[in-house]
């Protein structure tokens, strides 16, 4: 046991000091916060200059209320408006592709931060004709304002008050709330499920990637430099491979333990309720279990190896796998109890980023945690005396990879 | 201590090691011997269960290798490498602990043995940052560190310059005479006449000589005499108690065999050529090697060679 330990102890203390690790220790959540944060943080910034936006209406009737809301309602923080609205004339001959021709001119000479031309015959659809067309907001608020400015003229041209139009304006929201298991209501939407559930998944996906690379790396190493002729003189296979994957599942829990205080961090700072107690228990068994039997088909899959190359073409196999769940997560979103989610749930390898994705969205039948446990218990088991069996005879394999049929022969054979 | 009996190992249907056998005792180096591809690296692997043996037995003290002989064996494999990352001193303290050594006392025993293979204050230092040699030199105090009863060592001398051959030597005859067993592996007969008590050569994963130094010279019979002479020396090949003789022009390598008394050959040759040259010489390693290595040998003579 205690030469167990000295390997774990070994594969924890060099991995953990290794720049490979801290990096992606460190860069992980960063990345993960970049990417949930930035694109709302761009899309909500707000402008820091005035843009100037042409009109051509050669109606001439929407221009100037158009151009009384634009500039009333939104403003810089410097107090200037925000859109400077400029009416295009168009030419005597009423020749409004010769006035399309010399906007389009001062758009590309940047005088112009887009315009738009409103048809007459064709009302429905309007044309904001602009260098940048990601610019969602600026399509809103023209659209929306349009939209205003439309509604009130026909409502005038029918004779009616335009205090009408607010009593029309009847707003609906329907809001998802969360029945809990108790009965009682659960605050937090979609967003929070979804969320929660993604991160989960995502960490779990992560932690299993890097430290099933890190295993076979080492193994790998350990292979070429020949140093496993002595280590396993020193103890045996068995206890080499237990030191290994108890080493690495250390690695793996400081790795969440520290991503989860990082999380529980920025969840008190942002008021946000990620996940409850109860589940966050049975995710963490779920990931554990998960956690060690992709240890085992690492083991099992890596130990043949020879080479850096051959190792990335076989993790990138089981990283597809992995893939299935985060594929899955929107349809399953949709609708957790579905017969074919829960079939899924049932195959070991997907059990852990499965129940991942479900638990946060609706807690599963207790005989379905029951049995999915159970099952990963027992193929952890078997994955793992495979695991030993492959590992035995293939850390000393050197040369050309043995091939599929052989591996087969050494797990029967034992 | 220890006792190899007929082990045999098999790959697929390539045979690695057909038969081997011998032993090992306390005080002892022992030299395994053979060319290239004759199985000395497998036979290790089996003595330290690295690999299985097919068949035949491998005992240390009449016991077969169990959880407390990984303690008591040292193990320099034939390819170098260490943790290319890891500073030294952690590398020798993982490998001494897995031998089943206190943390406290492998860390005095790393210092006291980098200190004496000239690596002094370098514990500190990435494997990486280190010549070749010295890398080896760390293999080397990894696999004495935990005072191990025997030590198996695959081509240690390979990749050594001439003085840290010397030291290795030196290293070596101490463990000797603090009443170790030895066992190292190599191609290079010098190397093995001049350290090794008792020597096994293996060539196609059998045994074809085996014993101490002393007994294989002598048992493989060839006291060699060499002559220098003026006359016709055609009559030499005739002579009673020569096994074999080869003719050259002014010169002539006779075979004695066994009981063949120098001075009654002498006389004979004395009286028909003016002898000017006689040397007596013992066959070298080497020549045996090229000899029994270089021709078939018959699986029968090994026997009885080995009995």
């Amino acid at each position: 046991m205690s030469k167990v330990i000295a390997v774990a102890r070994w594969e924890y203390l060099e991995k953990v000091k290794s720049k490979a690790f801290l990096i992606g220790l460190f860069l992980t959540p960063l990345i993960m916060i970049a990417m949930g944060v930035l694109p709302t943080l761009f899309a909500t910034q707000e402008d820091t200059e005035s843009r100037v936006i042409g009109i051509i209406d050669p109606g001439g009737r929407v221009v100037a209320p158009f151009a009384q809301r634009m500039q009333q309602r939104y403003t810089l923080k410097n107090g200037r408006p925000n859109y400077i609205v400029l009416p295009l004339v168009v030419g005597p001959g009423g020749d409004v592709e010769a006035a399309v021709q010399e906007a389009s001119r001062r758009v590309a000479a940047d005088e112009l931060e887009g315009f738009f031309v409103l048809d007459p015959v064709r009302d429905s659809v309007v044309e904001f004709r602009s260098k940048s067309v990601g610019d969602f907001r600026i399509g809103a608020r023209i659209e929306e304002n349009l939209k205003e400015i439309r509604a009130e003229q026909r409502v005038a041209a029918l004779g009616l008050d335009p205090k009408v139009l607010r009593e029309l304006d009847v707003r609906l929201d329907v809001r998802m709330v969360k029945v809990a298991s108790g009965g009682e209501r659960e605050d937090g939407g979609f967003e929070k499920v979804f969320f929660s559930a993604y991160v989960f998944m995502m960490m779990l996906f992560l932690l299993i990637i890097t430290s099933g690379q890190m295993l076979v790396r080492s193994v790998i190493e350990e292979k070429s430099n020949r140093i496993v002729e002595v280590l396993v003189s020193s103890c045996s296979p068995t206890q080499l491979m237990a030191g290994k994957v108890l080493g690495l599942s250390a690695l793996g829990l400081t790795q969440m333990a520290f991503w989860g205080l990082i999380g529980v961090a920025a969840s008190v700072q942002f008021g946000m309720n990620i996940i409850d107690i109860s589940n966050a228990l049975l995710l963490v068994l779920y990931f554990i279990l998960g956690y060690l039997l992709y240890a085992a088909v690492f083991i099992g899959v890596g130990s043949p190896l020879n080479t850096e190359q051959e190792a990335q073409q076989v993790t990138s196999y089981l990283v597809m796998l992995l893939i299935v769940p985060i594929v899955l997560a929107i349809p399953a979103m949709k609708e957790p109890n579905a017969t074919w989610i829960k079939v899924l749930t049932f195959f070991p390898l997907l059990t852990p980023t499965m129940m991942a994705l479900r638990i946060p969205i609706q807690m599963p039948a207790l005989w379905e945690i029951l049995a999915t446990v159970g099952l990963l218990l027992l193929s952890i088991y078997l994955a793992m005396v495979a695991a030993g069996r492959i590992f035995r005879i293939g850390i000393l394999v050197t040369g050309k990879s043995p091939r599929l049929g052989e591996i087969l022969r050494w797990i029967k054979t034992g | 201590m220890l006792d190899v009996q007929a082990v045999r190992k098999y790959f697929n249907s390539t045979v690695a090691v057909e038969s081997v056998s011998f032993s090992v005792s306390r005080g002892e180096i022992f030299g395994l011997l053979g060319p290239n591809g004759a199985g000395k690296t497998t036979t290790i692997r089996m003595i330290l269960k690295i690999l299985e043996a097919d068949s035949g037995t491998v005992t240390y003290d009449g016991k077969p290798f169990s959880e407390e002989t990984r303690n008591i064996v040292g193990y320099l494999p034939e390819e170098r490498g260490l943790y290319k990352k890891s500073k030294l001193l952690d590398t020798i303290l993982y490998l001494a602990e897995l031998r089943g050594m206190s943390r406290t006392a492998a860390r005095r025993e790393a210092l006291r043995w980098l200190e004496r293979m000239g690596l002094a204050g370098q514990d500190q230092r990435r494997t990486e940052e280190l010549s070749k040699g010295n890398q080896q030199k760390v293999q080397f105090i990894c696999s004495i560190i935990h005072d191990p009863v025997l030590v198996v060592l695959d081509e240690p001398f390979s990749g050594l310059d001439p003085v840290n051959q010397i030291l290795l030597k030196d290293v070596l005859q101490e463990l000797k005479q603090r009443d170790k067993a030895v066992i190292f592996s190599t191609h290079q007969m010098d190397q093995a006449e001049r350290l090794s008590d008792t020597l096994c050569l293996i060539n196609k994963g059998k045994v074809v000589l085996g014993g101490t130094v002393r007994d294989v010279k002598k048992r493989y019979g060839k006291n060699s005499l060499h002559l220098e002479f003026d006359g016709d020396g055609a009559f030499m090949t005739e002579l009673p108690g020569v096994h074999r003789a080869m003719l050259y022009e002014r010169s002539a390598e006779l075979e004695l065999s066994g009981a063949t008394q120098l001075r009654d050959i002498l006389a004979l040759v004395n009286h028909r050529v003016d002898l000017r040259k006689v040397e007596l010489l013992e066959p070298s390693l080497h020549s045996i090697f090229m000899s029994t290595v270089g021709e078939p040998v018959d699986t029968q003579t090994a026997g009885e060679v080995l009995s």
